[in-house]
């Protein structure tokens, strides 16, 4: 990965003219489905932010309803300090979204994709369209039909089409999708470079991995409700594993469960996985020692945003 | 908004479709006259002369345009049908409608765009086909050895001429914007299409039964599309059997005034548009 953004330190308070969005009690209701419910987000200029949830946890609809696409229930969606609902075309000048899949006109070449789009919004010259192909790896085959275009190729058309208008949010729903390592590579690499541009990206991906490279902040929604928002870090040391040594883990493995502070142990290769809270590991090791049970190995071992996002979701499926 | 409308000519032109519609359209021209020519240089025993002096008038100058008016109004109306449709309808069945929507300054711009470009292509459509009526005219004319006399152009001529295509072009609205609503209402092209030209060729059917059944049935015809319509097209002045474009004589059928059918067929038009607008305004576009 070519640059890769670090989280903003908790104490550096944030300028309320570098929040590009923010929602308040966002909600929506389809008939008498709750899809989402008073969802609370902000997502700041520079930033990555990766919005996970199970397939149906209503990320595209909060996605839609970012876009005005979708009607909110209730709720308010502010986006460069304008609220939606009266300012819509303002914002979304400034917006560069792909939904779910890219999305173009069969038909058309990928660049006569793009001049349709550029003359819809204005005042986009085509210097600019070739440079957003170039960026992309697409110009020399911009002239080529968009139904002839691999998976990949129409990703990466998605995200030029993003950039037409250089926008200061870009939202970007499975960007990497179908793309080959390479392509993948790329793209992840794109993306922080985007951020660093003083523009904020709001990335919704099936790859958790992919999120954790790339994302500084992650929100995690299940049925419509938010259950987790932080930045990636803290989310991976809440996560954090003890992995021990002993020489009677059946006695040790007793001792840890009757902890009220211990979520779980579980034996694996020989050593015990404790789920603790974080910095709990001398805790850990003054416990065994009071029952004479002495550890030869102790180290913390990350989780990964998978398996947090497995634990938060109870085992659903990302998406 | 012009940007807008800018965008959907450039689709729109970029188009095969749009080409092909264009196409057809002049293809049938081509080939009625050429039946036509074909029929003139028969003597048709049952009507005999009198038909074959209605033809013979009908591919002579002077009737030219309104002949090619008159067929606009019927096949025109199929393919203006599928061009709207398909670029309103189209854009849910390729999903790049929320592309457009995220492009677009209103919702209210965007179809309004898709109109204007959509009404755009119809004129110079109707505009081509006025043109190549006009020139196989010539064609059947030279063929038929009839005279080339051009005394018939005068100013009176011009002007019921550009009336009429004016009122033509009136006349395919309410099934266009018919076949719009039902893209909108079905989130696709196909809606859109099979009820536009389903009705268009339906409803002839159904009002001849409602007329044939009698009493306040026969009336309701009179507020339907279809008598309108050729209570509107009638107004070309084509020779008698030809009067009703391709419907081909009124067959004794009292149709309603050319003010009532203008007022009914401008109450449909408004009602399916606005019916349109207000369902796009309020609907999510979801998946």
């Amino acid at each position: 990965m070519a640059q890769q953004t670090t989280s903003k330190p908790q104490s550096t308070p944030i300028k309320e003219t570098d929040i590009i969005l923010r929602t308040t009690g966002l909600t929506k209701h389809f008939g008498k489905l709750e899809a989402v419910k008073n969802l609370n987000l902000e997502l700041h200029r520079g930033e990555v932010f990766g919005f996970l949830g199970p397939n149906g946890a209503g990320k595209s609809t909060t996605v839609g309803m970012i876009l005005g696409l979708i009607a909110p229930t209730a709720g308010k969606i502010e986006v460069f300090g304008l609220e939606l609902s009266k300012h819509r075309w303002q914002i979304l000048r400034r917006v560069g979204a792909i939904i779910e899949e890219p999305a173009f006109y069969p038909y058309l070449s990928g660049w006569d994709n793009l001049e349709a789009l550029a003359r819809a919004l204005g005042g986009i010259t085509r210097t600019k369209i070739t440079e957003v192909l170039e960026r992309v790896n697409l110009l020399d085959r911009a002239q080529d039909r968009y139904d002839h275009y691999s998976m990949g190729m129409k990703q990466r058309l998605g995200i030029a089409s993003t950039l037409l208008r250089d926008p200061e949010l870009i939202i970007l729903d499975e960007p990497t999708s179908g793309l080959d390592p390479a392509g993948t590579k790329e793209v992840r690499d794109l993306i922080p470079q985007l951020a660093h541009e003083s523009r904020a990206v709001f990335l919704c991906s099936h790859l958790l991995h992919e999120v954790e490279l790339v994302c500084d902040r992650v929100a995690i929604i299940k049925q419509g409700v938010m259950i987790a928002n932080a930045p990636v870090q803290e989310l991976l040391t809440q996560g954090q594993l003890i992995q021990i040594k002993v020489d009677d883990a059946v006695q040790a493995s007793a001792i840890l469960k009757n902890l009220p502070w211990i979520k779980s142990v579980k034996a694996e290769n020989g050593y015990l996985i404790i789920d603790a809270p974080p910095n709990s590991a001398s805790q850990v090791n003054k416990a065994l020692a009071e029952h004479n049970i002495f550890v030869s190995e102790l180290t913390s071992r990350n989780a990964s945003l998978e398996s947090v996002f497995l634990q938060l979701t109870g085992g659903d499926s990302g998406g | 908004m012009v940007r807008l409308i800018g965008a959907e000519l450039f689709k729109l032109r970029k188009r095969l479709m749009t080409r092909v519609l264009l196409y057809v359209l002049i293809g049938i021209l081509i080939i009625l006259y050429l039946l036509l020519l074909a029929v003139s240089n028969v003597v048709i025993p049952a009507h005999g002369a009198q038909v074959l002096g209605e033809i013979q008038n009908l591919l002579g100058l002077p009737m030219a345009i309104p002949f090619a008016l008159s067929i606009l109004s019927s096949f025109g109306a199929v393919m203006a049908v599928i061009l709207l449709a398909s670029s309103m309808g189209n854009e849910y069945n390729w999903r790049t409608i929320r592309t457009v929507l995220i492009c677009s300054e209103s919702r209210f711009k965007l179809l309004g765009a898709k109109l204007i470009s959509a009404g755009i292509l119809i004129f110079f459509g109707l505009l081509i086909g006025v043109v190549a009526g006009f020139i196989m005219s010539l064609i059947t004319t030279a063929i038929g050895g009839y005279a080339f006399n051009f005394d018939f152009v005068t100013g009176n001529y011009i002007w019921d001429q550009f009336l009429q295509f004016w009122r033509t072009f009136f006349v395919l609205m309410p099934y266009v914007l018919l076949g719009f609503l039902f893209s909108i209402v079905g989130r696709s092209a196909m809606p859109g299409i099979s009820l536009g030209i389903g009705i268009f060729f339906l409803e002839s059917i159904i009002t001849t039964f409602m007329v044939l059944a009698g009493g306040w049935i026969a009336n309701i015809p009179d507020y339907l599309l279809y008598f309108n319509v050729r209570s509107i097209t009638s107004m070309a002045s084509l020779p008698g059997e030809f009067n009703a474009g391709m419907a081909f004589g009124n067959g004794g059928i009292q149709l309603p005034s050319p003010t009532h059918a203008f007022i009914t067929l401008a109450i449909y038009g408004v009602a399916f548009l606005v019916l349109a607008f207000y369902l796009f305004r309020k609907r999510d576009v979801t998946a």
